[in-house]
């Protein structure tokens, strides 16, 4: 093992005198991992959605006494969806080539069942295939329910409107038809009027039950716009901002930016160095020979370690920065500093595992430069995979599976935020563990490749 | 007679289809300073790559006296490290070899070879001084074996001279040397044997004083 440190030493004692390569190793997946989080962040923010109107909706719509202006309400919801006037035909016709994302349709008649308000009016939603489809389901979801709510606002003013009516009386419209209505307290005292005018003992009594009823009925429905109001929003939501933290210092974001760096410099670093010792030809002064300087085990654990220190370091300084900027924006929660030593073990085994993995593709590429390049091919792809949720493609998550990025991103996300990490981080622990262990081993088997 | 410090039996080395060696035999004596000749390609040092360790025959094998020697080999591109001094190189290898003091064998080779530029990085080192560096390594620790691949081929006359007095005293002192030439009066002022090779095969084995009655032409056809 002496041995093994050794070369690690000299391989870190190499990567110092190359600052500009080590800047250069440091600065790019930072840059990447910051606008993998943009991406990531707003991918798909505001998709396109054609919105075809078959019934030649008005400037503006009356409903229950409340007039609704319809480009008001599109550009309210313009922050979450693209909306794109169409024709029906030329909608279907871009929704088939994936140019829009849904079609919203306003089918013929449907102002007039809004403002008839006796039936709901339907809204026709046709979306895409493929993992876009549920969040477009969610944000159309959205619309809807704004726009049900301003309606039902309308609709609670309306009927309002009309219990004032039965209450107090007065002029109404119903479907476009205007009548007059005596109301209760009106009715109340025709009654008592009618009361105190007759002889008759038993139209007395009648009309005297009638004045109770009526009272009871006025009575009632002063207590019925809270309960209309209640049915209406069973359940209120209270919104309160600015208390979580922004996305650019979530948890997630922390957690990717620290496995896209780690992901980057540990493959470059461990795919360098490997095909380097072929490329300054001393493999064979290194294994060969009857009483070898070094055994192919150390050779590989030298280069997994160097790539396992270089990510310890550059990961702390990544983890140290983001705390001191939770501390100073006095963000909700702070930086766990607790889970440090965790993270720790997290940082060593995840950049173990993306080294051993960047071994072999060294082994592999044989000289230094094609091992840049292999691990720049290697790593881009296996990181998008691993960005894409696996519920909208099972096997990019599959295929993730096998490489370290998902698993020192769950490490990171649990070691960090998580409020029971063990069985969590216990699991990604042996994950990486076992992928350094097998990059490890068929690097072992490859390394003698090299020497030829 | 005394048992071979290294002997090569039947080696055969294949790269894919091509075969560089071929059933080559070959045992390595106390005292020996044998020489490899042949053209470009003969095999040459994929016989020292495999008597080395650092290739693997396709078949045949490579045995040693127990214990085995200690083995120095020269391969024909310097195999150092570039960004590293001419003395960094050489402690790290003295240390990887376990030697006690790595320092004082830096320096007393840096001497022994006659290399100066000691601190400058060894990429920066003309190319006889990297290869003046490369035997140098070879030497850590006091070689068995002496494996030379056209160890003088980048060198002035001065140092030509200075690598085969260590060469002669590697085998003045019990040990052995085989090395690759194209230089026939350097196979004739050194070796004790001589082993030609003509596409990957062993062509002749015999002493000095065999091989001199081959004719140059021949060697080199």
């Amino acid at each position: 093992m002496t041995r093994a440190l050794l070369l690690l030493r000299k391989d870190v004692r190499l990567l110092v005198r190359s600052r500009l390569l080590l800047a250069g190793l440091v600065v790019y997946p930072l840059v990447v991992a910051l606008l993998v989080g943009v991406v990531v962040r707003y991918a798909g923010e505001r998709p396109t959605v054609a919105f075809v109107d078959e019934d030649d909706l008005p400037r503006v719509l009356a409903v229950g006494g409340q007039r609704f202006r319809i480009e008001r309400i599109l550009e309210d919801v313009a922050d979450r969806i693209e909306l794109v006037r169409l024709s029906r035909r030329e909608a279907e016709a871009r929704l088939a080539t994936g140019a829009v994302s849904a079609v919203i349709i306003v089918p013929a008649g449907f102002a007039s069942r809004i403002r008839g308000m006796v039936e709901s009016p339907r809204l026709l939603v046709e979306t895409g295939g493929g993992g876009v489809a549920a969040r477009i389901d969610e944000r159309v979801q959205a619309l809807v329910y704004n726009l049900n709510l301003r309606l039902q606002k309308a609709y609670i003013r309306a009927n309002l409107h009309y219990i004032d009516l039965l209450r107090h009386g007065g002029t109404g419209t119903f479907i476009g038809n205007e009548f007059d209505v005596v109301g209760l307290e009106r009715a109340a005292s025709l009654l008592g009027e009618i009361r105190t005018r007759t002889h008759d003992p038993v139209a007395r009594e009648d009309a005297a039950a009638l004045e109770q009823f009526v009272r009871e009925a006025e009575l009632a429905l002063a207590q019925s716009g809270d309960s209309i109001r209640a049915v209406a929003n069973p359940i209120r939501l209270a919104t309160h901002e600015d208390v979580g933290r922004t996305w650019l210092i979530s948890a997630r974001v922390q957690a990717y930016a620290l496995a896209l760096t780690l992901a980057f410099l540990c493959v470059l670093i461990a795919a360098g160095a490997i095909a380097a010792e072929r490329d300054e030809n001393v493999l064979g002064r290194l294994l060969s020979g009857v009483r070898s300087r070094l055994r192919v085990w150390e050779l590989v654990a030298a280069k997994a370690a160097l790539a396992a220190l270089v990510g310890l370091v550059l990961g702390l300084v990544l983890a140290l920065g983001f705390g001191a900027w939770v501390e100073l924006a006095g963000v909700a929660g702070g930086e766990p500093w607790v889970r440090l030593p965790v993270l720790v073990l997290g940082l060593v085994l995840a950049a173990g595992a993306f080294g051993a993995f960047g071994i072999l593709l060294g082994v592999l590429a044989r000289e230094s430069r094609t091992a840049a390049l292999a691990g720049f091919l290697a790593v881009f792809p296996l990181v998008l995979l691993g960005l894409v949720p696996s519920a909208a493609v099972p096997v990019a998550g599959w295929v993730s599976e096998a490489f370290p990025f998902v698993h020192a991103v769950r490490l990171f996300e649990s070691a960090l935020f998580d409020p029971h990490p063990w069985s969590s981080l216990g699991r990604e622990l042996a994950w990486l563990a076992a992928l350094g262990g097998v990059f490890g081993a068929a690097s072992g088997i490859g390394v003698r490749r090299l020497l030829t | 007679m005394t048992e071979p410090l290294l002997s090569a039996r039947g080696v055969t080395r294949r790269y894919g289809r091509r075969v560089a060696l071929a059933e080559a035999d070959l045992e390595l004596f106390r005292g020996d300073v044998i020489a490899l000749v042949g053209p470009n390609g003969a095999g040459k040092s994929t016989l020292l790559g495999v008597l080395a360790g650092a290739l693997v025959p396709s078949s045949g094998s490579v045995e040693t006296v127990d214990p085995p020697p200690r083995i120095g080999w020269v391969p024909q591109r310097p195999a150092l490290y570039g960004r590293l001094s001419a003395r960094e190189n050489l402690e790290l290898f003295a240390r990887l070899d376990g030697i006690a003091d790595p320092g004082a064998a830096a320096t007393g080779l840096l001497r022994r070879v006659e290399l100066a530029a000691a601190d400058v990085p060894a990429a920066e080192l003309s190319v006889g001084n990297q290869q003046r560096l490369n035997v140098a390594i070879a030497l850590l620790g006091g070689p068995d074996v002496l494996l030379l691949d056209e160890p003088t081929a980048a060198l002035d006359p001065a140092h030509r001279r200075r690598v085969w007095d260590v060469a002669s005293t590697v085998s003045g002192q019990g040990g052995a040397v085989v090395f690759a030439s194209q230089h026939l009066d350097e196979v004739h002022a050194l070796a004790t044997r001589v082993v030609t090779l003509h596409d990957g095969r062993v062509s002749f084995a015999g002493t000095r004083a065999e091989f001199e009655r081959v004719a140059e032409a021949d060697v080199f056809a």
